[in-house]
């Protein structure tokens, strides 16, 4: 047996935050309304947070709220009163990388704990070390920081560490790239980053300088993209170095996303901690992460620094998309009826997955088909409309239903 | 208050030349420690540096604004022993473990986080701990600037001229697109430039190297604001020579010009802009980024 890390999945909102913990998620982290990172992600309203809390609390799993916000003049008004209400309303830890919003919280909310968010990029022992004495109580760490890097951290200093282990990364330092405010005038500390590492750049030598520009220049554009993290195969390693929290990237993600990520790693995590030493990688495992993959998948800086192949550039390999396409709402064991919420378009004759926590899934072809006034139909093409079909094997509320989507190319950000 | 010009310096020729051309104090260092310092500075060499420059009167002021992994913190004790029995003046740092160290050294340090550093509460947490000023985000507006000084008893330094870094990654960026590209050959310590998709006449350095790879901004300029500067306590002056070469010395010539025509009233700002204009190497353009910009712009 081993100390089991935390698995620490992104909630969008309240459903994501549900469906995180039902697949298995100790922890869930999310945006307030304010001094959050993602302006864009569905943040959360104090009566939401309530509401998700209960639920969490109810599953022994924790909240946490993202402020990490790199705040200018102004901004950091209200934030005493928006760290007491998050203390009050029973919040489990805040997210925090500006010195001045750490300095509220500790003085102004004092008994919320404090982590300190990656946008900090925590690199060394003696960071760790400053932290906790200035009272906080865990560490994300920079991306940057290696394996090896982290057992030398635990050897020095006693504090909890968390980590990211799955999905999209910046290629900076984070917090180290303001590419979008001088290029797009958006505040990338502030919650508007362009993404603008992703876009396509000119590339000159220094006798080049004067070159018009990239056209007719037959070569592929610079571009600063990396590919997403998974760490999907070496959690071993990770619950030996002593990380306290397995973190998961994606408040802008869909549930599907959620869902599968949480439920792979869940396996994988209790699969290792309570056998470690029969473990083996169920390849399972990682065919179910791909089903939810945007990108192509890699190891960040944990086994050394990345190279060309953990970047993304020209022509890419098409990565198979999977959509959601229903929530199971109901299931009638007697008459083997699943009761659909829809949430994409699917048709009788398809072949579709299910899946639900605990690593439950097969493939199904939807046969029949009927409304809720039990007439049949041959498509659900109205979101969130309710349909029964018949399933080959038992299912239950909340799990999902997944089908293929048509093999399309990465999108890539365009300038904006 | 006395306006202090800050220059950064390659060599130990160089760092003689600037202190004559008016520079104040020096910025110097290495890759372990500091953040895209040119001349990689052997600690003899700031020896040599600060000992010149105390000769002239002059300061100098060492770069420890990496961040630090384990093996660099490990070995920072025993470089911050050094520069403090050679009498260097101040350095910089912005990681938390590095800036722990400096204190147990009892080294004055400039808060220096780069594009973190945002706000006058950040600085005074600092300032608590401390610090003597504060290198403040390139991003920030000339309004903010304004607001964040008149709130501190300690001096931020404003970047008056030169490019500034907008993005560090730890990964060889420019080594990566060379094989990707086939180039079987390094990218690091070399020039290069890329431009903006929707604006082919920018050009950014970007430059690689032990801590990976830096994209710089254009040549950012305040020389039209320093009067502004001046009646609002902004006195000390921050030079960045990056791609100015031989010219930089000139510019900050120019800039020591321009602080005693303006201690003496007869700064004439069409005339300075010119002849800053003149000494700009070309094709990099000379532009204000974001510091002349409203705040409500940067959303």
């Amino acid at each position: 047996m081993r100390k089991r890390p935390e698995l620490l999945a992104p909630a969008g909102n309240l459903e994501k935050l549900k469906m995180a913990i039902r697949y298995g998620a100790d922890a869930v982290y999310i945006g307030g309304q304010q001094f959050g990172l993602r302006s864009r992600a569905g943040n959360f309203s104090y009566e939401e947070m309530q509401e998700g809390i209960a639920f969490a609390h109810a599953h022994a799993a924790k909240v946490y709220v993202a402020a990490n916000m790199v705040t200018h003049e102004g901004d950091i008004e209200g934030a005493g009163t928006f760290f007491t209400t998050l203390r009050d309303i029973g919040i489990d830890a805040v997210i925090v990388s500006d010195p001045a919003m750490i300095e509220v919280c500790l003085s102004e909310a004092p008994g919320l704990p404090v982590h300190l968010s990656t946008q900090a990029s925590a690199t060394n022992y003696e960071t760790l070390r400053f932290w906790k004495e200035e009272g906080l109580e865990r560490i994300v760490l920079a991306r940057e920081v290696s394996m090896e890097e982290i057992r030398e951290m635990k050897r020095h200093v006693d504090v909890e560490i968390e980590t990211f282990v799955h999905g999209a990364m910046c290629i900076s330092y984070s917090g180290r790239c303001t590419l979008s405010n001088h290029m797009a005038l958006r505040d990338a500390n502030r919650g508007g980053c362009a993404q603008s590492c992703r876009w396509k750049y000119g590339f000159f030598e220094a006798d080049e300088l004067l070159t018009p520009a990239m056209e007719a220049r037959d070569e592929e554009p610079f571009s600063m993209s990396s590919v997403d993290l998974s760490m999907v195969r070496h959690i071993p390693d990770l619950v030996e170095a002593g990380v306290d929290s397995l973190k998961v990237e994606g408040r802008m993600k869909s549930i599907h996303y959620v869902a599968t990520v949480c439920n792979v790693y869940r396996q994988v995590i209790d699969a290792y901690c309570d056998n470690p030493d029969t473990f083996v990688f169920d390849p399972a495992w990682e065919e179910e992460i791909w089903k939810a993959a945007q990108r192509e998948l890699a190891t960040g800086f944990y086994y050394g620094i990345p190279t060309e192949k953990e970047q993304l550039f020209g022509q890419r390999r098409a990565i198979p998309q999977y959509a959601f396409a229903a929530r199971v709402i109901a299931y009638d064991e007697a008459s083997k009826t699943a009761t659909l919420e829809q949430r994409n378009h699917f048709r009788c004759g398809e072949e579709v997955e299910f899946f639900g926590p605990g690593f439950t899934r097969f493939t199904q072809r939807i046969e029949d088909m009927w409304d809720v006034e039990g007439n049949r139909i041959e498509t659900a093409h109205q979101a969130m409309m309710t349909v029964r079909i018949v399933v080959d094997h038992p299912v239950d509320v909340d799990f999902i239903m997944r089908k293929r989507k048509v093999m399309a190319k990465e999108a890539v950000p365009l300038k904006t | 208050m006395m306006i202090q010009t800050i220059a950064t310096a390659q060599s130990i020729a160089q760092a003689e030349a600037l202190i004559l051309a008016g520079a104040d104090r020096l910025v110097v260092g290495e890759a372990t420690y500091g953040l895209r310092q040119r001349g990689g500075w052997s600690l003899d060499e700031v020896r040599e540096v600060t000992a010149l420059a105390h000769h002239y009167g002059k300061e100098v002021t060492v770069a420890v604004n990496n961040l630090m992994h384990n093996d660099q913190i490990a070995s920072l004790p025993d470089y911050l022993s050094a520069l403090k029995t050679m009498g260097v003046d101040s350095v910089t740092a912005g990681d938390p473990g590095a800036i722990s160290l400096i204190r147990k050294a009892n080294i004055p340090y400039w808060y220096d986080a780069q594009t973190l550093v945002t706000s006058a509460r950040q600085i005074q947490f600092w300032a608590k701990r401390e610090a003597i000023g504060a290198v403040v985000a390139r991003e920030l507006t000339l309004i903010e600037l304004k607001q964040i000084q008149r709130q501190l008893g300690l001096p931020i330094e404003v970047h008056v001229y030169g490019p500034t870094c907008i993005h560090h990654s730890k990964r060889p960026l420019v080594t990566n697109y060379f094989n990707e590209l086939g180039r079987n050959e390094s990218g690091e310590m070399r020039e290069y430039y890329i431009s903006e998709p929707n604006d082919e006449t920018s050009r950014y350095p970007i430059y690689e190297d032990a801590n990976g790879t830096h994209v710089f901004s254009e040549d950012l300029t305040l020389m039209a604001q320093l009067p502004e500067l001046f009646r609002n306590e902004l006195h000390t002056w921050k030079l960045d020579g990056w791609h100015a070469g031989e010219r930089f010395v000139e510019i900050v010539a120019l800039f020591s010009q321009a602080r005693s025509h303006l201690l003496n009233a007869k700064f004439d700002r069409i005339e300075m802009e010119r002849r800053l204009a003149e000494l700009q190497p070309e094709p990099f353009r000379l532009g204000t980024g974001l510091l002349l910009r409203n705040p409500e712009e940067i959303k």
